[in-house]
């Protein structure tokens, strides 16, 4: 068998077992194993593609900047979220399982529907709100008040997040540790004035109260995002609104709502 | 086959895809703009840029220097009148950005930040850390869904574009999830596709950068401009080729040999600069052509340094110190971590050149507009004639920002849709499927993974930094061989959802049109100009008098391109010796005009 | 139809599938032996109105083996969820002082700091009670 430059064949070879499933043959997914030459810069990602070069055309598995940021090459490697080309088959000595993210519908093989996430991200109006559009200037932001939201501006969208929730895996309706972390993102915004707007969603049931705070989220984020902090901090913020409220004249009241979108 | 009706119709959904969305969307609320792309928004190769973005701000700063470096940065083959367009505006669209929430990094006043670019006369390039890319996407990606009449639809694979008379009526495209087809009507078309550096070997570039825009347009007989003026970035991780941001210079990083020597000196960049106190166009922030050139040398002369995979300098930041690192280049420190297992805090980083962007593209007007009625193309696919010969680091996020928004207007202003019956409209998608139906049918014997390989290979052989007859006209008679192969592929996999093979399949028929335009253009420019680089003993010069010009790629079905001429507009800045370091001080001392 | 996205569902023992997840129900398992320390503790109080003998016959009960146990096992979970509390306060109120948060080590070696002083307060008060005595 013919091996591409990337990897010479005289390396050693491990045991990579990846979680299959067409569509248009299979009712639920199957293991395959795949004997993968290796060496100390063999990413999961390199693995994926030499299989797909070499042994198996049909693999279908999302990728695009094998530098960790543009967040497609999600996969569960031995049942923890990882990204695919920052997870070194060095570190797996003996053989690993490879498969699609978690709590999502599976599409194809390691491919799965992001379309809910996406709708949950959606959901929470991500962009500056209340900005003047006429403005020919930029707005002063001390190194102190980016540095108050920048973490959570880190996220970049790959889902590990998701994958590593149970609550999202038992109610797909909770917007989840990402999309909420990014509203949170806003909210601290010192140029956003959109709180109010994105309050109703995150104090509703499918907010921040869905959270039970087992913190895998934020172990898993490839990123350092901490969306479990933001999710908490949010519970305060929610707490305060939901007290500010119960003293607030009648007029001012605003129930929270569910999202309408 | 499904259909749909669109107003505007924008293919690619990186940064130049985003703001023309979102300057369509604006211009007129009442159009229906459709934002297509193969991956999510946020995949797109925008994200991986990652140091900064131009535009004059600084007092003693002038558009006349950014002119002057941009145009003196591309060899006097930028078009003059689109550069003076451009550096009037950039500044504007990163305000622009600022107030669409982007995180630029900043003073302790709470004014933006601007750091030191290689080729830029002082400093102007605007920041987010070492991810600038990836905010500026993300926050484009956002702000994009506050505008309703934006529909986006992700993870469709544009398959062709559907012309009419030379007018655009619109494209065919697949669903990836489910395999089907769908024919769209538009008013007018915006190819924001990106760039084509997976044609070889090594590079910084993403999977997706395969130059599928580019390709199609070309096709359909839209000339590909400058198409042999390849950049190398000078600083890639060896192996994977994963992009160490130019910023590492711009913030005080060397360049050393195997013998610990600051090269750079020896190529016209000297004098050597102290440690810590970086010179604007001198040493390490020269131009990215004249870095990966010395390189190049000190490789042939065998003073790089053996790595496991293959030939490296070192790239040393050790005095910035642990603090300043952490805070300007952040993910720097953490791809050298991972990926070459090197803490730059610690130890100097293994580096060596990679492809990483091309200046030429599919040949627009200064307003985006193609030959093609109705057809735009703005980004790194097309060439609006901003970079000429070579392109300045952090030109070109702000090109996608200005020249988005551009393209985005034109679009809405000039979206009339032809008349055309829906029966000719469907002839046109008919014939346009025929391609994917004989991928999905073809029995031959050859391998995409095979050819798309070989063809990376010969690019990186007879196309790469340096270059000349026999390694072009060798690298032509590959990619000959390889299209004939190509009539002979089989797609192993044959079904209908996420077919990645079948995807892969019709990116590397673009991506060899794209590279043989890239071969035929380097093979008749018989001059040395900024990225392009001839080893002949005739060329090795840069000649005015024949070679002043823009080269024209015009598709021929079944032979290489034919190559033809046209005039650069040097109507503000006559050509000159192009010179860096300290070479260039009393030329730049003459013309320091303050315009701001 | 070509799409057929499989639906993962999540299994009942979902919670006993990775290690993560063991150690979340372990946390919010310490609950148990708390309830039984607070019921005991209650029950106490109930004997403590219902004269001396029933006070007597509650201390009997408390320092037999087993309870003594289950009351040692209360003490070692309520110490496991403090450390898993502690860990995760910062991340819920980062503490920000001239413009830079607080690192999260320090806060929590600042609520083990509390913890400790805590203790030292009831040792010197109980002490104090023996001592006159």
């Amino acid at each position: 068998m013919k091996q591409p430059d990337s990897i010479p064949s005289d390396k050693q070879h491990l045991s990579m077992t990846v979680q299959r499933y067409r569509p248009e043959q299979d009712d639920a997914p199957v293991w395959q194993s795949y004997q993968v030459p290796y060496d100390d810069s063999t990413s999961v990602l390199d693995a994926l593609h030499w299989i797909k070069e070499q042994q198996d055309s049909s693999l279908a598995y999302r990728w695009s900047c094998r530098m960790a940021i543009c967040g497609s090459c999600g996969v569960m490697v031995d049942g923890t979220p990882k990204l695919g080309c920052k997870t070194f088959l060095r570190d797996y000595p003996k053989g690993l399982k490879v498969a699609a993210l978690a709590n999502f519908p599976i599409e194809k093989d390691l491919i799965v529907d992001m379309n809910q996430f996406l709708h949950h991200l959606t959901a929470l109006k991500p962009y500056l709100i209340g900005q003047p559009s006429s403005a020919s200037e930029p707005n002063r932001q001390s190194p102190e008040q980016v540095k108050r939201y920048q973490q959570f501006a880190n996220c970049i969208n790959c889902g590990l997040c998701y994958s590593a929730c149970p609550q999202f895996g038992l109610n797909p309706e909770f917007l989840g540790p990402a999309a909420i972390a990014l509203a949170h993102r806003y909210n601290l915004d010192s140029r956003d004035q959109g709180k109010a707007e994105r309050q109703p969603a995150l104090n509703s049931k499918n907010g921040v109260w869905s959270c039970t705070f087992v913190g895998f989220c934020s172990t898993v984020c490839p990123k350092g995002v901490d969306p479990a902090a933001a999710i908490n901090q949010g519970k305060i913020v929610s707490t305060m609104d939901g007290v500010i409220q119960w003293f607030s004249p009648k007029q001012l009241d605003t129930t929270p709502q569910e999202p309408t979108s | 086959m499904r259909q749909l009706k669109t107003d505007i119709l924008i293919v690619g959904g990186g940064g130049a895809g985003l703001r023309s969305a979102i300057a369509a969307a604006e211009a007129d609320p009442t159009l229906k703009v459709t934002l297509l792309s193969k991956v999510y928004p946020m995949r797109s190769h925008t994200v991986a840029a990652e140091g900064g973005a131009a535009a004059v701000t600084l007092q003693h700063d002038s558009l006349t220097a950014h002119f002057e470096d941009t145009v003196a940065g591309s060899d006097w083959l930028a078009e003059q009148g689109v550069v003076d367009f451009f550096v009037k505006q950039a500044y504007q669209e990163l305000v622009q950005l600022e107030h669409w929430g982007c995180p630029w990094s900043r003073q302790a006043s709470g004014q933006v930040q601007v750091r030191r670019f290689g080729g830029m006369k002082t400093e102007r390039t605007w920041f987010a850390a070492d991810k600038t890319g990836f905010h500026i996407l993300h926050t484009l990606f956002q702000t994009s869904l506050k505008y309703p009449s934006i529909q986006r639809l992700d993870e469709y694979f544009l398959l062709d574009l559907l012309v009419h008379e030379q007018s655009i009526v619109g494209a065919l495209a697949i669903d990836i999830a489910s395999g089907e087809l769908l024919r769209i009507q538009a008013g007018s078309v915006i190819l924001a596709t990106g760039g084509a550096g997976r044609v070889f070997q090594f590079n910084t570039n993403g999977g997706i950068v395969t130059g599928d825009g580019m390709a199609l347009a070309y096709r359909h007989g839209v000339a590909l401009r400058d198409m042999e003026f390849v950049q190398y970035h000078p600083t890639g991780l060896p192996g994977s080729g994963i992009l160490i941001t130019e910023a590492c210079r711009g913030e005080g990083g060397i360049l050393l040999n195997k013998d610990g020597y600051r090269y750079l000196q020896d190529y016209g960049l000297g004098p050597e600069t102290p440690l810590g106190q970086p010179q604007n166009k001198t040493m390490e922030l020269g131009p990215r052509d004249k870095l990966s050139q010395a390189f190049w040398h000190e490789q042939q002369q065998g003073r790089t340094i053996q790595h496991p995979q293959g030939d490296v300098v070192h790239l040393d930041l050790r005095h910035l110190g642990e603090r300043y690192l952490l805070e300007r280049l952040p993910f720097i420190c953490e791809l050298a971590k991972a990926y070459v297992n090197v803490d730059p805090v610690r130890a100097p980083i293994p580096i060596r050149p990679a492809v990483h962007y091309t200046m030429g593209g599919i040949l627009t007007d200064a307003h985006c507009a193609t030959s093609i009625q109705g057809l735009y193309a703005v980004g790194e696919c097309a060439s609006v004639g901003l970079h000429g010969a070579n392109r300045l680091g952090s030109n070109s996020l702000s090109e996608l920002l200005v020249f988005g928004k551009v393209a985005g207007e034109q679009a809405a202003t000039h979206c009339n849709q032809v008349r055309i019956s829906d029966s000719v409209l469907q002839e046109l998608a008919n014939k346009a499927a025929e391609p994917i139906q004989r991928l999905r049918q073809g029995d031959g014997t050859e391998q995409w993974a095979d050819l798309r390989q070989q063809l990376a290979h010969t690019m990186e052989q007879g196309c790469g930094i340096y270059r000349d007859e026999q390694g072009l006209s060798a690298s032509l008679q590959v990619i000959a061989d390889l299209k004939s192969r190509y009539q002979q592929l089989k797609v192993g996999d044959t079904s209908l959802a996420f077919n990645t093979e079948l995807l892969h399949a019709l990116e590397l028929g673009f991506s060899l049109d794209v590279a043989e335009a890239m071969c035929q253009a380097a093979l008749l420019r018989k001059e040395s100009r900024g990225a392009h680089q001839r080893r002949d003993a005739d060329y090795t010069k840069r000649n005015d008098q024949h070679y002043l010009q823009h080269s024209l790629a015009c598709y021929q079905a079944g032979q290489a391109p034919r190559i033809d001429w046209q005039a650069v507009d040097t109507s503000i800045m006559p050509p000159a010796a192009r010179l860096y370091g300290g070479a260039a001080k009393p030329e730049a001392a003459s013309n320091t005009e303050k315009t701001k | 139809m070509s799409r057929k996205p499989y639906q993962p569902s999540m299994p009942a023992n979902w919670w006993l599938k990775h290690p993560a997840y063991r150690f979340y129900m372990l946390r919010e398992a310490t609950v148990l032996p708390l309830l039984f320390f607070i019921g005991s503790l209650l029950y106490g109080l109930y004997c403590l109105s219902q004269g001396e003998a029933s006070w007597l016959g509650w201390l009997n009960w408390m320092q037999q083996p087993w309870v003594m146990a289950l009351n040692a096992l209360a003490l070692l979970a309520s110490l496991f969820h403090a450390f898993t509390f502690f860990r995760l306060f910062p991340q819920v109120m980062p503490l920000r002082l001239g413009g830079r948060t607080l690192p999260a080590s320090w806060m929590v070696a600042g609520q083990w700091l509390g913890v400790l002083l805590v203790f030292l307060a009831l040792w010197w008060l109980l002490g104090g009670y023996h001592g006159s005595n």
